[in-house]
């Protein structure tokens, strides 16, 4: 029993071992995943070789055959762009906003739903903080101008507080607290069923005995419940990091108006533009690669940090 | 079991050179379409044209009856949403990228030019006189030169039908119910104008006892408040600066003197409250909502809109308003006119092909559109679908995009003239007397903007010559320099620096396709 | 066993249940203003003046859209295809997720790579549509579930689940004489629930809202899932209002929209409380050690 639970052990971890040997001792894995394997082929490693066109100039009677090759004309067009440090420093500003500010939101909100008592209660509150999730961001951007409107909630009640209406959504420097607040609004209920999925894993007694230890909820939740979130917090956020330069074009365009775009204009909004005229395939398809390059880079790097620091990341 | 991942990379090899060898195939624009002809010897043409919404017209349905009957033609059109035209134009790209372009469909955001330089369209010059001797006689002679212009090979070649609109149809509407209860006359200089407004605003001409009036104002982007920019001689169509001759030369109306002086103006209007604080905010909906809660005293809409918005007023408070012409009215030392344009881009396309066959039934169907004796049934559409008798007269039901078919073939948009509009208004007054109050007021609005008009030298201007410069086609810089200028924010000075950032930024470029392109039309 | 509860720990946790409260009430205020909307008239949608209560009380848009016959076609294809689509994706996503979890699976690092650039690096929609459009899913109704029955974000997900899966309770089934695949499907994926239902949740509201791939893929209107039908019937409200008489229609394009919002947000929400058991505390290790 005991050479046996020993042998099952020593095979992992050896990464010597060769292709032909692995194969055949864990043949089940390879079987398994294959039709994940050949799905990311067909549905996402074909069509991506079609990035090529990034380098052409894409015609779509032509086809990907019969463009012509024009190197790295696009991506110079667009590092010359006379806006590109604008859409650069907006996109960063946005980004930083949503991976410090916008994702731990979703960690706390868990934790204080976890320290509910009662279920239904408990299950009344999760379901409607993830309601407005399911809300297009064409619905919520109009009652968020409606709601900052002349006679919308906001300036009535600066009228009752004996303050001036504001109108809001033409003010540069309401822009991102604006873009914050609503991302949390509509995303951060949906945020948290990872979280809560992560925290019906923790073993009930580790509290039981820490509570007669004398620990404060307070404590437990700090000292139990949140370093075994910890893996789940890593994942999510390497995953998240990929799309850094990537914020999702609906928001902020159904949120900025002309009197923002120097605040609000990023890499989304301008290929939505370019790509209104016709056959820009290429030239938006090149801002694509840059976007993806940017955010493969950094999950390379925050995996490597959290590799160094913790033992967690993505392999 | 390596065998299995063997076979795996097998056939994700084959599927890998299958999904190219389906893209090499697309090479071929003039791949003939053996579809065309059905069992019973009609010839069927795939159509592709705008569809809010409606059902599409699939074979042997009612509306491919309906147009087999007036073309002699079976006519396919398939759903695609329209958003604004942005799908429209995605799916467009994708289908013809596969090689199957649709027969004849509206090419969109200036997409003709890179496909008559591939080819891939039907040149029409010398059959469209002889096979669609109706069309080429409802289109003026001027502006098939207009379409002449297009061809980016330079030799003035027909490769589509124009989107023609023979006349004025946006007009500054006033309430002229508000001007007879403050007993004020209709204005004419532009100081009456700003009395007019004032008065709106204080006299409580809605006589709710409350000050809820907004004078005037229009849409988020400065659009739909071409009355104001009108004043200063702009050429302007729903909020864009259009092209005209300033100077002598053909000019974007944007980075003129005149357009520094109108924002001036508005700006001044927007300082003292005349325009609605939140203009730059609002969308169709907040926009519309004042209207027609009796609360907006002038806008800028289509002529006809004057009936639209009388009957939602009465639906929603009540009241029957009686929205009027506003005169185009000149600031001092300009001379104020409404932005007309003819010709709006092209309506048909033909898909470039041999097959006679299919070559005459897209002449069928083009001979038909252009033919007047035939656009009420166009317009119409089916009795029973789109329409029905009332008091012996046929009438368009209200839309259901549950049970209607899209009409795609509408020539009383995109080809008819005043006529037959103000004939249209004639024929609904006739069929419900009830209505005559309201659609009396678009008659005559239809009627009076017209010597208002102004046809700009910019009409007809392809989108293709912003190739390049999507900032100039979107109006970027415009839009955001002037936003914040009207509401104060930036001095009207910084509108010079605005005009040397937009010739900077493409516009020197623009502006001289745009004059290459207006010689060609001389 | 159980300890009493400190006053602080009753203040501390009643004042979270306050706050969470508080906010979720928040949360709902403009979800109210939606369904204000649909049952107010179309005047009062005219003139924008619809707050938080309906202005005009009327069930018009509503009747309209629930006695839509073709609503409801779309609704039940809609239906087939998530459940069908949540089976599929379900077991492709577990199958590739696990052997990942294992540091002995040779393949596993190549594999993340390779899924995570799925992720980053997105395809551009002309190659993707002619790939697609080649293996012939154009307007054929697979094309509602098969593109969205594996991605990598979920599958990431569900491995690092089953990374955190007790390596015992493995072993000691292996000592059994359990072979892998037992082993997967008999122990790991029943003690699984938590996430099945998280990643469930998360494909099936995908599939639920997809309207990008039907809208480039299916021009049939038989095979129209339910965002797409809802788009077609409210379509784009074009500039110019429509002259016909509008005598006894008491909606609008604003307020159909309303309707069909909550209407396509409905089921949704009926059915995430159900999902809920899955999550509640100790749920995935009680299952592992009964």
């Amino acid at each position: 029993m005991a050479e046996k639970l020993s042998a099952v052990r020593q095979s992992r971890g050896r990464s010597s071992e060769s292709w032909g040997h692995n194969i055949k001792k864990y043949w089940p894995y390879y079987l398994m995943v294959l039709p994940g394997f050949i799905y990311f082929i067909i549905f996402k490693f074909i069509p991506m070789l079609g990035s090529v066109i990034a380098f052409e100039d894409y015609n779509i009677i032509g086809g990907i055959f019969n463009s012509e090759w024009v190197g790295l004309k696009h991506f110079r067009a667009l590092f010359t762009y006379e806006d590109f440090h604008r859409i650069l420093r907006n996109t960063m500003i946005l980004g930083f906003c949503k991976t410090i500010l916008i994702f731990p939101i979703p960690v706390i909100l868990s934790l204080m739903l976890n320290e509910v008592r009662g279920l239904k209660l408990k299950k009344a509150i999760q379901t409607a903080i993830y309601i407005p999730y399911f809300l297009s961001w064409v619905i919520v951007g109009g009652l968020i101008f409606d709601l900052f409107g002349i006679g919308g909630l906001f300036n009535n009640v600066r009228n009752a507080l004996g303050m001036e209406s504001i109108l809001v959504m033409q003010k540069e420097s309401w822009f991102r607290p604006i873009f914050v607040l609503s991302s949390i609004w509509k995303d951060a209920g949906w945020g948290t069923v990872v979280y809560m999925a992560a925290m019906s894993g923790i073993d009930p007694s580790l509290y039981e005995s820490a509570a007669m230890d004398g620990a404060s909820r307070f404590q437990r939740m700090r000292h139990i419940t949140f370093p075994l979130l910890i893996p789940t917090i890593i994942t999510l956020f390497l995953l998240n990091i990929g799309n850094f330069l990537e914020l999702g074009f609906d928001q902020v365009f159904n949120l900025q108006t002309p009197m923002t775009y120097s605040v609000s204009d990023i890499f989304d909004t301008y290929v939505y533009r370019v790509g209104i005229q016709q056959a820009q395939y290429s030239f938006t398809t090149a801002v694509g690669l840059f976007q993806s390059v940017v955010g493969l880079a950094l999950v390379l790097i925050f995996n490597k940090l959290s590799q160094k620091t913790s033992e967690g990341g993505l392999w | 079991m390596k065998a299995k991942k063997v076979m795996a990379l097998v056939l994700a090899g084959i599927l890998t050179v299958s999904a190219f060898a389906g893209c090499g195939e697309n090479g071929d624009p003039k791949e003939s379409g053996s579809k065309s002809v059905s069992e019973n010897g009609t010839v069927e043409l795939e159509v592709w044209n705008c569809n809010t919404g409606f059902l599409p017209c699939e074979k042997d349905s009612e509306l491919y009856n309906f147009y087999k009957e007036l073309t002699g033609v079976g006519i396919i059109q398939p759903y695609v949403e329209w958003n604004g035209g942005s799908n429209y134009q995605q799916q467009l790209n994708l289908k013809i990228s596969a090689g199957e372009m649709p027969d004849l469909f509206l090419p969109v955001n200036g997409m003709e030019a890179d496909l008559i330089k591939n080819g891939a369209l039907l040149d029409l010059t010398d059959i469209l006189p002889e096979k669609a001797p109706h069309l080429w006689e409802s289109v003026p002679e001027e502006v098939w030169d207009i379409v002449r212009s297009y061809d980016p090979t330079g030799e003035g070649r027909i490769y589509g039908v124009p989107n023609v609109r023979g006349f004025t149809v946006y007009s500054g509407l006033i309430r002229q119910d508000w001007l007879d209860a403050l007993d004020l006359e209709m204005p004419t200089t532009q100081d009456e104008f700003v009395e007019v407004l004032r008065a709106f605003k204080e006299d409580d001409p809605n006589g709710n006892g409350m000050a809820d009036e907004i004078p005037t104002g229009g849409r988020e982007e400065a659009k739909w408040m071409d009355h104001l920019f009108a004043m200063y001689g702009l050429a302007m169509q729903e909020g864009a600066p259009d092209w005209d001759i300033y100077d002598g030369e053909l000019t974007y109306a944007g980075v003129t003197e005149n357009m520094k002086d109108a924002l001036q103006f508005i700006r001044g209007l927007y300082e003292e409250g005349l325009l609605d604080p939140e203009t730059l905010l609002n969308d169709k909906a907040g926009w519309e909502g004042k209207i027609n809660s009796d609360r907006v005293g002038v806008c800028y809409h289509w002529a006809e809109s004057a009936t639209a918005f009388s009957e939602a007023m009465k639906t929603a408070t009540g009241t029957e308003p009686d929205w009027a012409v506003l005169p185009a009215i000149s600031a001092p030392g300009y001379e104020s006119f409404y932005t007309t344009k003819q010709v709006t881009g092209l309506e048909w396309v033909v898909k470039n092909t041999e097959d006679e066959a299919v070559i005459d039934a897209v002449m069928k169907v083009l001979d038909a559109y252009g033919n007047p004796d035939l656009w009420d049934d166009f317009y119409y559409g089916i009795e029973g679908m789109h329409s029905e008798k009332v008091n012996g007269k046929l009438q368009k039901k209200a839309d259901d995009k549950g049970t209607q078919q899209n009409l795609i073939i509408n020539p009383a948009n995109s080809l008819a003239d005043l006529e037959f509009k103000v004939e249209m208004f004639k024929d609904m007054e006739a069929a419900d007397e009830s209505r005559t109050w309201a659609l009396d007021q678009a008659i005559r609005d239809l009627e009076e903007v017209q010597q208002y008009g102004k046809v700009v030298a910019g009409d007809g201007m392809p989108s293709s010559v912003y190739e390049g410069y999507p900032d100039i086609l979107n109006r970027t810089l415009y839009v955001e320099y002037a936003s914040k200028i009207i509401t104060g924010e930036y001095d009207i000075d910084k509108f010079d620096e605005f005009v040397e950032k937009w010739y900077a930024s493409g516009g020197e470029e623009v502006t001289k396709a745009a004059r290459e392109w207006y010689a060609k039309t001389q | 066993m159980k300890v009493r509860e400190s006053v602080n720990d009753r203040i501390f946790r009643l004042v979270i249940t306050f706050i969470l409260v508080v906010l979720a009430i928040i949360t709902l205020i403009p979800l109210l203003t939606v369904l204000a909307l649909s049952f107010s008239s179309k005047a009062a949608a005219d003139m924008n003046i619809v707050n938080l209560r309906p202005v005009g009380f009327t069930f018009a848009s509503w009747k309209y859209i629930l006695s839509n016959r073709e609503i409801w076609k779309s609704f039940f294809l809609t239906v087939v295809a998530t459940v069908s689509g949540v089976l599929l994706a379900l077991m492709i996503t577990s199958m590739m997720a696990y052997p990942l979890s294992k540091k002995e699976f040779k393949a596993a690092k190549i594999l993340m790579v390779a899924a995570l650039i799925t992720m980053v690096f997105k395809a551009p929609i002309v190659p993707y549509f002619l790939t697609v459009k080649s293996i012939g899913l154009f307007n054929h109704p697979l094309v509602l579930v098969l593109p969205q029955i594996l991605t990598a974000y979920n599958m990431i997900i569900m491995r690092s689940f089953f990374q955190q899966f007790p390596l015992e309770v493995e072993e000691a089934a292996m000592i059994d004489g359990a072979g892998r695949f037992r082993l997967f499907y008999q122990i790991v994926i029943p003690s699984s629930k938590a996430v099945l239902a998280t990643v469930g949740l998360f494909y099936g509201v995908t599939i639920w809202n997809q309207f990008q791939h039907p809208m480039m893929f299916i021009q049939d209107t038989d095979l129209f899932p339910l965002q797409m039908k809802i788009r077609q019937l409210i379509g784009d409200g074009s500039e110019l209002q429509t002259l016909a008489s509008m005598a006894g229609i008491n909606y609008s394009d604003r307020t159909l929209q309303a309707a069909v919002v909550v209407f396509a947000i409905l089921p949704i929400i009926i059915v995430y409380p159900f999902l809920q058991k899955y999550f509640a505390k100790g749920a995935m290790l009680g299952s592992v050690k009964g």
